[in-house]
């Protein structure tokens, strides 16, 4: 960072310095493209911080306002010895986790709800659930097809470091609720 | 999609490459651009619609520079609203949260907000973006007319995610015309094989040995330890952002692009100064050509001269995460520069080699636990025990363990950050009279080392490029 480089303006064109320039009338196409565009990205960062935005609400404020739609007589919530058997991880590698299965082995239903440490762990959880999914998919299919659909139609959804999975008839109160919650 | 993956080795370069040598001349930078979208939207779908904003926005901003040229006044206001509207969107999402965060530190009461994910290669694309704008306003090059060839320039799959960062002047005349061969191809095929093995055989299984370190609890383990966790970390980084850069280089060579190298050997340097001269040489180039050289340079007062180096040492540490240790990091390497420059550089070349050399490791090392550390308090503690404070003896166990069960690791990944690992290289394939015997030998060579790698692949777990959060 020390060596002097190219000098600075040495090719640059050759300008009229006499602060005479013929004035454009108006603006031109380029000047409006790019005063739209400023718009138009504020625009999508505004739509993304609603619709994708995470929340710096403590995990518990959060996963209380999930749980209250939790049916509690289906489904049970687990520790973090759970989440490694099932999904492969370890909870203590996150900031939290929530993770709720049903208690009867012939469904498929199930909330997990977890805040990762940094960005860079999104990538391993959604492999992780995408693994899960699959394997219950197989685990299903040939006997028992609507929970097969169930875990098809399941959602994932992703927002800052927040992300919740849902296998759940419900699942849309429950992903409407985690919205809400954030 | 990362290049060390097997959806990118196996399916997208394979199919990108047969595509782009079929089509004419006149359809490769589309087929081009539109290879790299998808690249970029795999990993990306959302963020996608904003980097084609930020493409646009640039194309334009361009060319209303390019317009304005004749009127220094008027395009000058061209280029501060381009610069500043990128600046803006890079900081919003870089340092919106750590200035939040900050405040809510000291603030009485906590300000609430929405966190977003960081958009992948935004810093790279953005200071590409900006070096355009301001070369062109210099009248180093002229405003790009086409859409497409810019788009590429900013988002070329090669160089997208984790640079190298490319000047806009280095590309201009590739955009247009660049030619394609056997032996061009071959030789990007030899580089991105190197940086393959780089990333899948070195730095990951150093990383593993400083998650090992990382993993234990602060003060429970020895010196030694705590020395064996940071050079784990030191070649970890390296090889897997040299890595990254030497795909980078070769893909740009299969597809006829020459990028520049961005790094020379780094930890043979003999002073932090030739440190920085061979790390991440397109960022620091980046610096000096917008940043120092604009406010001064070296042509200047001392003080206005060591002023121009914390400033630009400041940035770098900002530009690589928005946390307090990575401003410390920074500013930690400017004082050391200014120092080197202004007090002690001349005592230090008069040094036998061996001190030179240790001299630098041992504060490059330094450097990186500012680097690695997930806060200050952490650095602080870390550094304690490298030195003695804080550890739990010189040696333990622990430490011993991970030796004898990684010394073989580390004699590699020191032999090979070193001149010596390319000669080596060059001994075996080289080692026949005939060319014929020569060619085949590195033929045999690289394709082992292409399947060495893939078969680390396929038993890896997921593990992103470290540059890929910056």
């Amino acid at each position: 960072m020390t060596g002097q480089g190219t000098e600075y303006g040495q090719v640059r064109r050759n300008r009229r310095d006499d602060g005479r320039y013929p004035q454009v009338p108006g603006l031109t196409v380029a000047q409006i493209c790019k005063y739209i565009l400023t718009l138009m990205i504020i625009a999508f960062i505004v739509l993304m911080m609603i619709f994708t935005g995470g929340s710096m609400k403590s995990f518990e404020e959060v996963a209380g306002v999930v749980e209250e739609k939790i049916d509690t007589d289906k489904l049970v919530k687990q520790d973090g010895q759970a989440l490694k058997r099932y999904y492969g991880l370890n909870s203590a590698d996150y900031e939290n986790v929530m993770l709720y299965l049903s208690e009867f082995s012939i469904s498929s239903e199930e909330v997990l709800m977890i805040k990762v440490k940094s960005e860079q762990q999104l990538q391993q959880v959604r492999d992780a659930v995408e693994r899960r999914r699959e394997q219950r998919i197989d685990a299903f299919s040939g006997y028992a097809p609507e929970q097969v659909q169930l875990l098809e139609d399941s959602r994932l959804i992703v927002r800052g470091k927040w992300l919740l999975f849902v296998v759940s008839s419900d699942a849309d109160t429950y992903v409407s609720a985690f919205n809400r919650g954030l | 999609m990362l290049f060390s993956s097997i959806t990118f080795l196996i399916v997208f370069l394979p199919l990108t490459i047969i595509v782009y040598y079929l089509v004419p001349s006149k359809l490769k930078n589309f087929v081009m651009l539109l290879a790299s979208l998808i690249f970029y939207a795999w990993g990306e779908p959302i963020y996608v619609v904003l980097m084609i904003l930020s493409i646009l926005l640039n194309y334009f901003c361009g060319l209303d520079i390019g317009q304005k040229i004749e009127n220094p006044l008027r395009a000058k206001r061209g280029l501060i609203f381009g610069v500043t509207v990128n600046i803006l969107i890079l900081g919003f999402f870089k340092y919106y949260g750590f200035l939040i965060e900050t405040l809510n530190a000291v603030l009485p009461f906590d300000l609430s907000y929405r966190e977003l994910a960081l958009p992948i290669g935004i810093s790279f694309y953005t200071f590409q973006a900006m070096s355009y704008l301001v070369d062109v306003y210099r009248g180093d090059v002229r405003e790009q007319k086409n859409v497409l060839n810019f788009a590429l320039y900013i988002c070329m799959f090669p160089q997208l995610i984790a640079g190298p960062i490319v000047r806009y002047v280095d590309i201009e005349k590739q955009l247009k015309q660049r030619t394609l061969s056997a032996a061009k191809f071959g030789r990007g095929s030899m580089y991105f094989i190197c940086g393959l093995a780089k990333k899948v055989i070195l730095a990951n299984t150093a990383g593993a040995l400083y998650e090992e370190v990382a993993a234990m609890q602060m003060g429970s383990f020895s010196m030694l330890t705590a020395w064996v966790g940071c050079i784990a970390f030191a070649f970890q980084i390296y090889f897997d952002f040299s890595g990254y850069s030497d795909m980078a280089i070769g893909l740009g060579k299969m597809f006829g692009f020459e990028l520049r190298q961005n790094f020379r050997y780094p930890y043979v340097s003999k002073s932090i100064t030739e440190f920085w001269r061979r790390w991440h040489i397109s960022l620091g180039t980046w610096f000096r050509e917008y940043v120092y050289i604009p406010l001064g340079g070296n042509r200047c007062a001392a003080s206005r001269n060591i002023l121009n180096l914390l400033i630009v040492w400041l940035l770098t540490g900002l530009w690589h995460g928005a946390a307090w240790n990575f401003v410390v990091w920074g500013l930690y390497y400017g004082i050391i520069l200014v120092l080197e420059k202004h007090v002690w550089g001349n005592l230090l070349e008069r040094m036998p080699n061996v001190v030179r050399h240790l001299y630098s490791l041992v504060l490059i090392l330094i450097g990186w636990v500012f680097f690695f550390s997930p806060n200050m308090g952490y650095a602080m503690d870390y550094i304690g025990v490298m030195f003695g404070p804080g550890a739990n003896g010189f040696i333990d166990k622990q430490a011993l363990f991970l030796i004898v069960t990684n010394w073989l690791l580390l004699l590699i990944c020191a032999f090979s950050s070193t001149t010596y690992g390319q000669k080596a290289v060059r001994t075996i394939t080289g080692a026949y009279k005939s060319r014929k015997a020569r060619r085949i030998a590195s033929c045999v060579f690289y394709v082992a080392v292409l399947l060495i790698s893939l078969a680390f692949l396929v038993t890896d777990t997921y593990n992103p490029f470290l540059y890929f959060r910056f």
